[in-house]
């Protein structure tokens, strides 16, 4: 074979090569899409920001719960305490469902102290009242007497804040969050308990979007 | 086979020459790419954000707040989330336009998404979260090459503080900032007991085009509008309302980014490599022209740069340094609030937009028929782009 030929046609391969990887090379990653991935929810995922996520929620009122339940006035109460919640008060620069904390302590609690303590159903006091008038009017029946009061007060509030300190820079982003939960005695305004936990995180954004 | 190469080779350099590069310095300006009317699962999967921003501001202004609310959870969850994405990597890359990466828009975009949610969370009766949307928004303005222009939206400072007054905190430092940074006087300290909560905003959008040898800079100009204030009328009271933004302003103090570094480098890429090209195809040309078909090796350097000329020319047309103009075009320029103290019951609001000798526009005049609530705050968006009347 002449090399005259070899060298158009060697050139044109070149040519073809590095359009091709010009295109492709820095190309698409899963350009399939990433199948739905069931995670637990106290696991980074591969979708993160610098915000609240779930395994923030989830090891912050984990240990507020267990928490909860070693404070003596709780172990030792007489009878069993009722605990109203009262919302989260959001300071950070994240926008969130703050009933969810609550929520889910709760439900830590009534799943692992069951019978230690007791939430009353405050959220839902409209729905009870007028059950309570509907059997009062006789318009429904009712197992005890209807005019007695019977709904219950409650012996502690349970609330919390979240706050947050936030830098930005063009080395990335830093949060840092603060979350405080408190269990108050509604009788004395006593806080008789007071937890906190606290994440830090930081990112950089692609070169892109900077 | 005895190829006639002299005849064919020049043409061919000719026609490499005449250039794959565009290298004209026109403006390039931006088409919308789609409108508002389509569905969001038609807009390609980059421009869904935008597609959200400009369909949820729409939509606040037709006060259809669930629409709104869908549209701007939606584009702030993906501007929430947008570390280590794939498509910025794409966008950087030479053979791609900045406009291949997921939009998200530049910072006084970005920001605007936070303000209306914001709006919406505090009409929702959520003042701690809507005063998050108004922190994080501000975040978004944190880090201008200046520090002088950083986090300097007076209006989020304001309202941050408000909030914070109105959740029992002390808004003051806030109140303060907002002060300093305003440009169109000192706004007055509102009393947290102010229950209607005007937000007003006028005038048409910052205007982005590409500039350049090939419109790899990206420029801002102002929208054009008579408006320059308004008056806010209700029951007794006549206020008088100043700009506490202007987003052209905001636009354009924040400095050069990461990304216009970036560009800079594709087109010098892509400037070397087609002069090189052209460098290799004349000589190359010319040497196997001289050399009349003699098989000799002059003959074969001559082809060979050809060829190099040809992949340099080929590389440099596909390299792609055009900055990306693709924009938020229904925002406002300037954005403003007023906070009223009004007996509950329904009320009409009256909201005159003014030119710049403070006389009232009579077509942009809007009439909303508002119900003040015993408790908590009415919040009200006006724009001079929403309809004459409402009942909100």
């Amino acid at each position: 074979m002449k090399p005259t030929i070899l060298i158009p046609s060697a050139a044109f391969v070149v040519a073809l090569a590095a359009f091709s990887s010009g295109c492709a090379s820095h190309g698409v990653q899963n350009p399939s899409g990433v199948p739905v991935t069931e995670m637990k929810a106290d696991e980074r995922g591969f979708v993160a920001g610098t915000g609240v996520e779930s395994q923030d929620l989830v090891v912050v009122t984990s240990k507020m719960a267990r928490d909860i339940l070693n404070v003596p006035e709780i172990q030792r109460a007489q009878g069993m305490p009722r605990i109203v919640l009262d919302p989260v008060m959001n300071e950070t620069r994240f926008p969130i469902n703050k009933d969810i904390f609550l929520t889910r302590i709760r439900t830590e609690l009534n799943g692992k102290a069951s019978g230690k303590v007791r939430f009353l159903a405050r959220d839902r006091m409209q729905t009870l009242e007028k059950e309570r008038d509907l059997k009062q009017s006789g318009q429904v029946t009712s197992s005890s007497d209807p005019n007695a009061v019977e709904f219950k007060g409650a012996d502690f509030f349970l609330t919390g804040k979240l706050q947050g300190m936030t830098t930005r820079t063009s080395k990335g982003v830093s949060d840092y969050i603060l979350y405080s939960f408190q269990l108050i005695d509604a009788r004395t305004s006593d806080i008789i308990w007071e937890g906190s936990a606290e994440i830090k995180k930081q990112g950089l954004e692609d070169a892109a979007y900077r | 086979m005895n190829f006639p190469r002299s005849k064919w080779l020049l043409p061919l350099a000719l026609i490499a020459l005449s250039g794959c590069a565009s290298t004209d310095s026109e403006r390039s300006a931006f088409v919308p790419s789609s409108s508002l009317s389509g569905a969001p699962n038609r807009v390609p999967a980059r421009d869904k954000v935008l597609w959200e921003y400009r369909a949820g501001l729409d939509a606040l202004r037709r006060a259809d707040f669930a629409a709104a609310r869908e549209n701007l959870d939606d584009a702030t969850l993906t501007l929430g989330g947008i570390f280590g994405d794939k498509e910025g990597r794409k966008a950087r890359s030479y053979f791609s336009g900045e406009n291949k990466k997921t939009f998200i828009g530049e910072p006084y975009e970005r920001v605007m998404a936070y303000y209306y949610r914001g709006i919406l969370y505090w009409m929702d009766g959520e003042p701690d979260n809507a005063r998050a949307c108004f922190r994080t928004a501000q975040i978004q303005d944190s880090d201008t090459e200046n520090k002088e222009y950083s986090s300097d939206y007076a209006i989020l400072d304001y309202l941050d503080g408000l909030a914070t007054a109105k959740l029992g905190g002390d808004g003051s430092d806030a109140f303060k900032r907002a002060q300093e940074e305003c440009k169109f006087g000192k706004p007055a300290v509102i009393p947290p007991k102010s229950n209607v909560l005007v937000f007003m905003e006028w005038g048409e959008s910052v205007k982005k085009y590409a500039t350049g040898q090939y419109h790899e800079e990206l420029r801002f100009s102002p929208g054009s509008s008579p408006v320059r204030g308004a008056t806010v009328k209700v029951q007794s009271q006549n206020v008088q309302v100043l700009p506490y933004d202007d987003l052209y302003f905001q636009a354009t103090t924040r400095g050069g980014r990461v990304m216009d570094h970036i560009l800079a480098n594709k087109a010098v890429f892509k400037s070397t490599t087609d002069t090189i090209g052209n460098a290799a195809l004349v000589s190359g040309g010319v040497l196997a022209a001289t050399q009349q078909g003699r098989h000799n090796s002059g003959d074969e350097v001559g082809l060979g740069l050809l060829a190099f000329g040809l992949v340099s020319k080929i590389v440099s047309a596909t390299t792609t340094p055009t900055a990306d103009i693709r924009s938020w075009e229904n925002l406002p320029q300037f954005i403003s609030f007023a906070g009223l103290v009004m007996s509950p019951g329904e009320n009409i609001l009256t909201v005159e937009f003014n030119d710049s000798y403070g006389r009232p526009i009579t077509s942009l005049t809007k009439t909303l028929t508002i119900n003040v609530p015993s408790s908590g705050d009415k919040v009200v968006f006006v724009s001079d782009h929403s309809p004459a009347s409402q009942r909100l």
